[in-house]
């Protein structure tokens, strides 16, 4: 086994953290380090890049024992800011959804469902599901990315805001295939979030309605 | 002679004209302005003094392009969304110029005209916007023939919340200007409220807190209005820049425009300059006097649509005060 860590080449310079791919002891890697940010002010920018880092580390390494998809984090710097954790191969569904077939897009869509399903049973909100940040392996796995904004949550506002922020995602980047893509991804969800028993899932899914009826410019009958 | 076409702002404080012709070459731009005595904007109050100074601002327009009312072609207004009896005074002023000189009228989108504006302005293709004035806070790019809404605010316009804030202090209306110029005389920063959810961003909490440090023992002690005012500029920014960087890493746009009122501000300028050359992005500021709300970019965009689509009847031409931008195409863009 080598003992070497080695940052080998950026794959990608995000909104908010550059990825580098490399080794770490003898694995393959991704190094997500949140990089200082220019235009803000160094409070703002310290608080942030280390409340996240941490936040997301913790995040990662407490849904996977749920069973969802997630990369394996092996070590958290939280001065430098970066997590290393484990290379996932594959591509971005964002960059792949237009061409892909019915059954798979139905397929893939129920999966992230599921998962997201498991991670509100268990009181988490991702807060920034979209399709960039939802990786699909050449094995058609399902793995979430990016635990940045994650919060510990109970409340079914904050999951209807996380369904209603994926909805707008697929609105604004998928138009095409925003409708049979959510009411794939809201039948994975119902499904698994039925298995609790109750009839959570239900509220938290009207709500999105609520919350949207709650946006700028809306007509008043339309609110709720 | 080439085709002309007026336009008319009318949603909020602003009561604007603007003259132009088809081709995007400017002839006249006025601006009447309502500046409450105390406290905010009154929509019935605004709409007196719209209803009261309309023809004084037509006239002025139009002696200053040099041409009669009949030289006109097209008529374009500001259908939604605004406040709704100012709305009415724009929409009641055009329905009588199309009827009494018998020439097309159109209804246009404020939001999406400022967009429209920005790209003759900046001569950009297709940019992300980053719209932030009194009303609105938006970052938006064209995408399935509509200019889509990747991340807005949840409750509060950034401007409506720095004027807010001024106004307890005890500024003047708008205290947006007086707030930037206080900030710069302060590096002290006092930690505050910054909620940013995926894309879109919240003001209320923020605004709260920057009150409440108003009225609290330490003001005046610990610290001034300048560093009130510089902490609550630095984390507002903070948010606008962070989701417009992310919307840009989003939608992997080469273009960056920034525009509304509050886009006069040096420091967001300077904030939003930086992430567009981070991710090598073309950056733009709209020229202060196209970028708050004016007569030309109605008109601008009106030409747009009655290019692609032609006029409106008069029953079309009703008041939309809620209208959101992502609900209607924009056939001139595809």
């Amino acid at each position: 086994m080598s003992s070497e860590i080695i940052q080998e080449r950026i794959i990608r310079k995000g909104a908010e953290a550059n990825l580098y791919y490399g080794y770490w002891f003898g694995k393959e890697v991704i190094f997500k380090y949140r990089i200082p940010k220019k235009y803000r002010i160094e409070e703002i920018d310290k608080n942030i890049r280390t409340t996240r880092t941490l936040n997301e580390a913790r995040a990662l390494i407490k849904v996977k024992n749920y069973g969802i998809n997630v990369p394996q984090v092996f070590e958290i710097d939280s001065k430098n800011s970066t997590i290393v954790m484990k290379y996932i191969q594959g591509y971005k569904l964002r960059n792949i959804l237009s061409n892909l077939d019915e059954f798979k897009k139905k397929k893939y869509f129920n999966e992230i469902g599921r998962a997201i399903a498991i991670l509100h049973k268990n009181g988490h909100t991702h807060n920034d599901i979209t399709t960039s940040n939802i990786i699909i392996t050449p094995t058609e796995q399902v793995f979430l990315i990016d635990f940045g904004l994650h919060e510990y949550s109970d409340k079914i506002e904050d999951k209807s805001v996380d369904l209603h922020l994926f909805k707008r995602v697929l609105i604004s980047s998928h138009g095409d295939d925003y409708k049979f893509c959510f009411n794939a991804f809201l039948e994975g969800y119902r499904t698994e979030y039925g298995k609790q028993g109750t009839e959570e899932y239900k509220e938290i899914i009207n709500n999105i309605n609520a919350i949207e009826s709650r946006g700028r410019y809306i007509k008043s009958k339309e609110r709720l | 002679m080439k085709k002309l076409c007026l336009g008319i702002e009318s949603t909020a404080h602003t009561f604007g004209v603007g003259i132009l012709d088809f081709e995007g070459n400017i002839y006249s731009l006025k601006n009447d302005v309502f500046v409450p005595d105390k406290g905010g904007l009154h929509p019935v109050l605004v709409k007196e003094q719209h209803l009261n100074n309309f023809m004084h601002i037509i006239q002025m327009a139009l002696s200053e392009a040099s041409i009669t009312i009949h030289d006109l072609d097209l008529i374009a207004f500001s259908q939604s969304p605004g406040l709704g009896p100012v709305l009415k005074i724009g929409a009641l002023v055009a329905r009588m110029l199309s009827q009494l000189l018998k020439i097309p009228i159109v209804g246009v989108n404020h939001c999406i005209a400022h967009i429209e504006i920005g790209r003759l302005m900046c001569k950009l293709e297709d940019p992300l916007t980053l719209y932030v004035s009194g009303g609105n806070t938006i970052i938006s790019a064209f995408e399935s023939e509509k200019y889509q809404i990747f991340g807005e605010t949840l409750d509060l316009a950034i401007g409506n919340m720095i004027d807010m804030f001024g106004r307890d202090a005890g500024l003047i209306h708008p205290g947006g200007p007086k707030i930037e110029k206080l900030a710069q005389e302060s590096r002290n920063y006092i930690p505050l409220p910054y909620v940013v959810k995926g894309m879109d961003l919240s003001f209320s909490g923020l605004y709260t807190a920057a009150k409440y440090l108003l009225q609290s023992n330490g003001y005046g002690k610990k610290y001034n209005l300048n560093d009130i005012a510089y902490s609550l500029q630095e984390t507002a920014f903070s948010m606008l820049t962070e989701v417009t960087e992310r919307a840009l890493a989003h939608t992997e746009k080469k273009e960056v425009l920034l525009t509304g009122g509050v886009a006069a501000n040096k420091r967001l300028q300077s904030m939003i300059e930086n992430i567009s050359q981070e991710h090598s992005a073309k950056f733009e500021v709209v020229p202060l006097k196209f970028a708050g709300d004016n007569g030309i970019m109605i008109g601008w965009a009106g030409i747009l649509r009655y290019q692609a689509e032609g006029g409106h009847t008069i029953s079309e031409t009703i008041i939309k005060p809620k209208e959101r931008m992502d609900q209607i195409t924009i056939p001139w863009r595809f």
